[in-house]
């Protein structure tokens, strides 16, 4: 479904990402797991398009210039330097990290916003399916999105991503900050939405235990290049990616 | 790197001489020694010679309004950038500061020698005092606050009649002559202009940063933001206030137009030119817009157009600002590197 090969991006001098070579296919849930600075939003940015906008706002202001090289291949089309709107319209839909809500708006405005590409139908199948999913949100539905607290917030940001009716959904960090509870319901969310609507799924984490099980195949990063991967078992033996990732 | 991929990109490093430079070792050798002083000096040296080439009387009155509004430029980017107070009160202190030298000098006869400097420091006091009870204001609510008080205290000047109501004080005294006029103001940007260089390096001007960065963090070091607040807009409305002060001296006249929205609106225009932040750049940028718009005279009502157009090509091509654009070529180079 999606390839990406040889993908560097440089923050000026800084190399952030090191010939990265990742592929997730159809339905499926790919993991990237690494510590900080290990370049996985970068990754999440690069392959949803917000590095180009990014890069833009930089040169504008005279900032740092990223370079962005590597290609990635989506549904048989090359799409690097495309805008990240006509990414999303093609159906790749991030998830950002600390989530990104729109805080003054209220819960069932922020998800409306997010079916902006969708047609009124779908938008309000998808709707019905985000209160299914996450039924703590259907009675937070005239709540402030700023007021919610972190799960919550997390919850409605994998909505209103979803209502842009994805193809590939990009979960940047969508475990920071919560507890192991609403980490479970979160992580089961995840495997129901890629089990009923198809979707494929890229998401990363730091610590790759609670997310493990549900992945299909994983690669791992460390300072910008992918120094593993494999299928879940075959991670899961490795004695490395044990001490380091899964805290075993 | 692994291997090379046969793609390019443009590397940006910084020149060797800026690095070394950095160091002691600029005192080592006078090339370094020049590398640091020589853009400094052409600047210094740039604004004294410049009332000596130009053509006419009528440039040499243009270079003191420039450095007028080099002033208020100033005062904008150290509060906007340093202290993240978007302030539009450059006519709030340009007529304070002027109303204060004219009274000073028609009523109690004291000399521009004197009147200047307690214009500047009383006038920046009244504007901190005004000023103050408007500093936990941010962004965009500053900004229209202190725009109102130059439309408020113009309009009781002319409401009231006090003060010379719409006439203005007339009467005030000149300087001796025009070579102290113009060197008097061409020495004060250069001090301001270097001195806040100084303040913004040194540990108060850490705490500015700090406070326009993260204010809440700020306080929760235990340190009061209203203190520092307070500070930077006394110092730069005494930057305004002094410009203020001179201006009046300059047209022998304090009126309402001191409080013209000129004030305002140009030395942020001069700060989007020059490079907002370097505090340089803006008064870089009145050098050049001051003069632009007094060179597109020629256009008659046309130079508004002219004026605007030149503005926006500034804003789309080169937001950057001229000084941003000027620094990063002089301190790196680029080249093209295979990855």
């Amino acid at each position: 479904m999606l390839e990406a090969n040889g993908l560097m991006v440089f923050y000026e001098n800084m190399l952030a990402l090191n010939n990265v070579s990742i592929r997730c296919d159809e339905n499926q849930i790919v993991g990237v797991f690494g510590a900080n600075s290990a370049g996985k939003s970068t990754l999440m940015y690069t392959l949803s398009g917000i590095i180009e906008d990014i890069r833009k706002k930089e040169e504008m202001a005279g900032g740092e210039r990223i370079s962005v090289l590597g290609n990635i291949t989506y549904l048989g089309n090359e799409i690097m330097g495309l805008k990240p709107s006509k990414r999303a319209k093609n159906g790749i839909v991030l998830c950002p990290e600390r989530r990104r809500i729109f805080k003054e708006c209220n819960v069932l405005e922020n998800l409306r916003i997010g079916g902006y590409l969708a047609t009124p139908a779908q938008a309000k199948d998808t709707l019905e399916y985000v209160f299914k999913v996450f039924p703590a949100l259907e009675k937070l539905q005239k709540r402030i999105g700023g007021f919610l607290s972190g799960g919550e917030q997390q919850m409605l940001a994998i909505g209103r991503a979803l209502m842009a009716q994805p193809k590939l959904l990009l979960l940047d960090e969508p475990l920071l900050g919560l507890s192991p509870l609403m980490q479970v319901v979160l992580v089961r969310a995840t495997k129901e939405i890629r089990d009923e609507k198809g979707v494929s799924i890229i998401i990363t984490e730091q610590y790759a235990r609670p997310v493990l099980p549900i992945v299909d195949y994983a690669f791992i990063l460390e300072n910008g290049a992918a120094v593993l991967e494999g299928t879940r078992d075959e991670l899961m033996n490795n004695p490395d990616v044990r001490s380091a990732y899964f805290g075993i | 790197m692994k291997e090379s991929t046969g793609q390019r990109r443009k590397e940006r490093l910084d020149r060797g001489i800026k690095v070394r430079s950095e160091g002691l070792y600029a005192l080592m050798s006078w090339r370094e020694l020049s590398y640091l002083f020589f853009p400094r000096l052409v600047l210094i040296g740039g604004i004294l010679i410049l009332p000596l080439v130009v053509p006419s009387m009528y440039w040499q009155r243009v270079i003191s309004i420039v450095c007028i509004y080099a002033l208020l430029a100033l005062s904008f980017d150290f509060l906007a950038h340093y202290v993240g107070l978007v302030s539009l009160g450059g006519a709030f202190f340009i007529g304070t500061g002027g109303y204060l030298a004219a009274i000073l000098n028609t009523s109690f006869g004291l000399p521009p020698l004197l009147t200047i400097p307690i214009a500047t420091l009383l006038g920046a006091f009244i504007c901190t005092l005004l000023l103050f009870p408007c500093l936990p204001l941010r962004g965009v609510y500053f900004a229209i606050v202190t725009l109102m008080y130059p439309l408020l205290l113009a309009r009781v000047i002319e409401a009231l009649d006090i003060l010379g109501g719409t006439d203005g004080i007339l009467g005030i005294e000149s300087f001796a002559n025009r070579w102290v006029e113009q060197y008097f103001i061409i020495l004060i940007v250069l001090f301001f202009l270097f001195g806040t260089r100084r303040l913004v390096n040194q540990d108060i001007g850490l705490v500015f940063r700090a406070v326009k960065d993260n204010d809440q963090s700020v306080r929760a070091s235990g340190i009061s933001i209203t203190y520092y607040k307070t500070i930077a807009v006394f110092i730069s409305s005494a930057i305004g206030c002094l410009a203020g002060a001179y201006l009046v001296h300059l047209y022998m006249w304090a009126g309402l137009s001191t409080f013209a929205l000129d004030f305002s609106i140009l030395p942020i225009a001069a700060t989007v030119i020059g490079g907002a932040g370097t505090l340089v750049g803006p008064v870089l940028g009145a050098f050049i817009l001051v003069p632009i718009s007094e060179l597109l005279r020629a256009f008659g009502t046309l130079r508004i157009v002219f004026y605007a157009l030149i503005l926006l090509a500034f804003i789309i091509f080169r937001s950057e600002g001229i000084m941003v654009y000027g620094q990063r070529k002089y301190h790196q180079f680029e080249k093209w590197i295979k990855v």
